[in-house]
């Protein structure tokens, strides 16, 4: 991996606090990081670009977080997704990981928790390249 | 009722009252920056928070049917209100008409509006000088309105010009004339009147007038409103329920109807207060940029002032004297464009104020002196800093040359940083980490400066503004130094401490307990702490402060406020002490109050049912002979108590239930029951950090009943021992795997930070003794599960032995040094029985 190529991450979530609490947190990580609260406008983002990392919840309006993420991985198998969701239950938790989600965190969570998840899958990511 | 039926409901009740606690606590640590959390989460939490609440009634009313019906109500209107919040509309609190300065903070933004709320924290919290004065509320503006039938017409008209049949002009000098015409209720005016007299009673002049300043919710905040609403300076003070019409009538300028459409803000979103404060004479006034907002990177304040009051300054009809100022301490001036200043506005004797020639020998002078510049530097980093943002301060220089702060609000930088900070990662990389990861963030942000490294307590008078406190204790001494501090970092120290607490109180960026920084850091170096991302960078990383300002402060974001707002209504406990005629349901203002209300009686209503009954064969209920003063009365339903020819007492030695005979033993222990008097010691620091600490609830006599209710073996015991709540239930049987030990510790008398610190001695000992313990503020929750009769039993002594001792220990616990001992004095008393008693 060219070393200076930043990781790349979505995040995508209707509810902008989540937003605005993550984009600043992982761009001073050191991430390039683009915010969506509308699923159209991140569905449409990723036709054009390949993340390496996506950050989605799982429950919006307009859009099943769950069809987003299939779309995500279908289009760009390498991506690692983090589900982050307020609707926390067995078999939401099961489906993501089915789907091949990278991690599944309930909200609220804290921001040190997201930060270990994202340095995880990153470092799978670096891994995979590296084989 | 059978007992076994209010037995099973008693149970019930505890299990919900755990369970509100837990999540009343969960709730309050989301406030803390570090959890993300959404509006989703709010509303489930309170919703199931509600549903909790709402069972416990019920179950308490089972138990005495129709004997609270009261709680129905309290429930439905706190319900409502909550409701309220969540749907985001504004809910105007039923408060009085009038507050002094010195009650409000930055919290009652709703109730004073928000110019006058963040003036009283500059004066209550920063000690800054800010005009004497009080705040007429937004309920008094709803009752105005109310009282004159005048909401609806204002909606009308409102309606009227939205459609665009009327002109924002005709329609605010139609909403104004109604206004005008209006009369302001009699308790109202009577509230305003008493209030002005309190004022000038302390006043120095008493021939003075007042400036009336407009104060509504929503302004200063992300929308400046600047200038939008009306303020009337040096009004006679007959003249101040004229003046406040005016005001109210000003809320609905065709300028401010149209401002509030341009920004997005609702018509129902509005409320008006007021600032009534006495009058200024200021012989010069000016405002302060704290940054440049056209070039923040040149790390300069921007000063204007100009000879007289300050107005005119504001509103550009007077040319002033401009100070480039830098912003590192002592702040010298680095350009100055001193005009030339003709003319003064000046207030006129007897009201009003008028234009006046400026005397000719000051007209080319600088309205300023250096000093004068240095002091209202360092007055506006402070208040930057409490803040967090860059501000936009007007103040005044009364005759004598003292500042005064008359307005604060914050200055919009985001579009000017943006460009600056294209890549805020790689800008960090070029400075290097001294640390990172060490020890906890005490409170979020950011805090550049140069270190000054503290060893005695001589050194703290040489702190110098703007520093970074480094030392290797925290100690409350510390804490008259803190509020110069750019930032605070530690050796030793715990989250719950007295450091802290006032960190967080002044919203200074702390790390503590992080075991090297008096090591790693020397005095007079440059450092950028970084207390949301735990870094501490060599050198001053403007890049990161600024980056810092454009981000919209975690306090400020609508989720904060509004999960801030709820818990309002749900978490603060008003009523402790059972005795007092205000302990009723009527008297709940929280969800809170509403769950300590029900435990209460919930314990009552067994211990009543058992005297009212006279029935041992019922209940088995008797007072314990005990050579403890513990007035106990233990409720025995099977096995737990062993026959005994007095109906109404039990000894030590019939209590046979195996938890509760292990914890009396345990309590019983010679010397552990501390019954020395202690007087409680609020003076020095600590009673500036207890202004909402009633004294009235700080004697300490006994409160509530103590009661224990056993079998053979069970135990659940609920103590008021001072102001502490304690509960401990227990199951200890020969089958392991059942066998279980609950504590539950709260409240308490004295300060938050003695009663956390006393939690935080409790939850040593219990984590020391392999109970899974949880503290939060000054709750401590410990489990222990499956362990063999034996260990029970040791348990169950432990238990007691603590409660004995840890009795009135917050009074005693003035520091962490007294902890440590205090820890050390439990173990002796636990070891030294450890032979005879098994400890």
């Amino acid at each position: 991996m060219d070393e200076k190529r930043k990781t790349t991450i979505l995040v995508l979530d209707d509810e902008t606090i989540v937003l605005k609490r993550l984009r600043p947190a992982l761009e001073k990580a050191g991430y390039e990081v683009e915010v969506f609260s509308r699923s159209s406008e991140a569905m449409a983002r990723i036709m054009d670009k390949d993340f390496d990392i996506v950050i989605t919840d799982l429950k919006m309006q307009g859009l099943d977080g769950m069809q987003f993420l299939t779309m995500v991985k279908q289009g760009s198998p390498k991506t690692e997704v983090i589900v982050i969701t307020g609707f926390a239950t067995m078999e939401t938790a099961k489906e993501s990981f089915q789907k091949g989600v990278f991690d599944f965190l309930a909200k609220p969570f804290k921001l040190a928790e997201i930060q270990e998840i994202v340095k995880k899958a990153e470092a799978k990511i670096l891994q995979g390249e590296l084989l | 009722m059978p007992f076994s039926t209010l037995f099973g409901r008693f149970q019930k009740v505890l299990a919900l009252n755990n369970q509100v606690l837990d999540l009343i606590a969960n709730m309050g640590t989301k406030l803390g920056g570090n959890y993300v959390f959404d509006q989703h989460y709010i509303h489930t939490a309170c919703d199931q928070l509600s549903d909790l609440v709402k069972q416990l009634i019920y179950n308490l009313d089972a138990m005495a049917p129709r004997k609270y019906l009261g709680l129905y109500d309290v429930f439905r209107d706190i319900n409502h209100e909550i409701e309220e919040e969540l749907a985001g509309k504004l809910v105007i609190p039923k408060t009085d008409y009038t507050m002094p300065y010195e009650f409000i903070s930055r919290d009652f933004g709703d109730v004073v509006g928000a110019k006058n709320a963040n003036l009283a924290e500059i004066k209550n919290l920063l000690g800054l000088a800010v005009p004497e004065g009080f705040a007429i509320t937004t309920r008094s503006f709803q009752s105005f309105l109310e009282y004159n039938g005048l909401q609806e017409k204002i909606f009308e008209t409102i309606a009227t010009w939205q459609k665009g049949d009327l002109s924002s002009e005709g329609a605010g000098a139609k909403i104004g004339d109604l206004i005008m015409a209006g009369a302001v209720p009699p308790a109202l005016a009577k509230a305003v009147e008493n209030a002005v007299a309190a004022l000038y009673l302390e006043a120095e002049d008493k021939e003075g007038c007042l400036a009336l300043r407009s104060s509504a919710t929503g302004e200063d905040t992300e929308m400046s409103f600047a200038g939008q609403y009306l303020s009337l300076l040096n009004e006679p003070r007959e003249r101040v329920l004229d003046g406040y019409k005016a005001i109210l009538a000003g809320t609905y300028s065709g300028l401010a109807l149209e401002y509030r459409r341009q920004k997005g803000f609702a018509e129902n979103e509005v409320a008006m207060a007021m600032g009534c404060q006495l009058m200024i004479d200021a012989k010069v006034s000016g405002v302060l940029y704290t940054l440049d907002p056209r070039s923040p990177e040149r790390e300069v304040m921007v000063l204007t002032a100009t000879w007289g009051l300050g107005a005119p300054v504001v509103a550009g009809e007077v040319k002033a004297d401009q100070y480039a100022v830098e912003r590192k301490p002592p702040h010298p001036v680095s350009a100055m464009d001193i005009v030339r200043k003709e003319k003064q506005l000046s207030p006129k004797t007897g009201g009003g104020t008028r234009f006046r020639a400026v005397e000719a020998d000051l007209r080319a002078k600088s309205a300023l002196t250096e000093d004068q510049i240095g002091g209202i530097a360092e007055a506006g980093l402070l208040i930057e800093r409490h803040f967090k943002k860059p501000q936009d301060i007007e103040w005044a220089l009364d005759p004598e040359g003292r500042l005064f702060v008359l307005q604060a609000r914050p200055l919009n930088i985001k579009a000017q940083v943006a460009e600056m900070l294209c890549d805020i990662s790689s800008i960090l990389k070029s400075y290097p980490i001294i640390f990172e990861n060490q020890g906890t963030v005490a409170q979020e942000g950011i805090g550049a400066g140069k270190v000054f490294l503290v060893k005695s307590e001589e050194e703290l008078d040489a702190f110098p503004q703007g520093a970074i406190l480094v030392c290797r204790y925290t100690s409350p001494r510390l804490a008259k130094v803190i509020r110069k501090a750019n930032a605070v970092i530690t050796d030793i120290g715990s989250a719950t401490g007295h450091m802290a607490t006032i960190c967080r109180e002044f919203h200074v960026p702390a790390i503590i307990n992080t075991g090297v920084a008096t090591r790693r850091l020397h005095s007079g170096q440059e450092v950028t702490v970084d207390a949301r991302q735990n870094v501490v960078y060599a050198g001053v990383v403007k890049a990161l402060c600024y980056f810092e300002f454009a981000e919209e402060a975690f306090e400020e974001t609508y989720e904060y406020r509004l999960l801030r707002r709820v818990l309002k209504r749900i978490a603060p406990l008003n009523f402790l002490d059972p005795s007092d005629k205000d302990f009723v349901p009527s008297a709940c203002r929280t969800f809170h109050d509403i769950t300590r209300f029900v435990h209460e009686k919930a314990v009552q209503q067994l211990i009543h049912m058992e005297y009212a009954n006279q029935r041992r064969s019922l209940t088995g209920g008797r007072k314990l002979k005990f050579n403890v003063p513990l007035a106990l009365v233990l409720i025995d339903i099977g096995g737990g108590l062993a026959p005994s020819a007095d109906d109404d007492t039990v000894e030590q030695k019939e209590v046979v239930s195996v938890p509760m005979r292990a914890f009396l033993e345990g309590l019983a222990v010679p010397g552990a029951w501390n019954t020395e008097p202690i007087s409680i010691d609020f003076g020095g620091f600590m009673s500036s950090l207890t202004r909402t600490f009633s004294l009235k609830v700080a004697s300490p006599k006994f409160v509530g009943q103590n009661l224990a209710v056993v079998s053979k073996e069970y135990a659940n015991i609920s103590l008021h021992l001072g102001y502490h709540f304690n509960m401990i239930d227990a199951y200890a049987s020969e089958n392991t795997n059942d066998n279980y030990a609950y504590f539950r510790f709260l409240g308490g008398v004295t300060d938050i930070t003695r009663r956390s610190r006393r939690a935080m001695l409790l939850a040593d000992i219990l984590a020391g003794n392999d109970f899974r313990t949880d503290v939060r503020g000054d709750l401590v929750v410990a489990r222990i599960k499956k362990l063999d009769i034996e260990g029970m039993k040791r348990t169950m002594r432990l238990l007691g032995l603590l409660v004995a001792y840890s009795r009135q220990l917050d009074i005693k616990m003035l520091s962490e040094q007294e902890m440590k001992r205090s820890i050390e004095e439990f173990n002796g008393f636990k070891n030294a029985h450890h032979d005879s008693r098994g400890l």
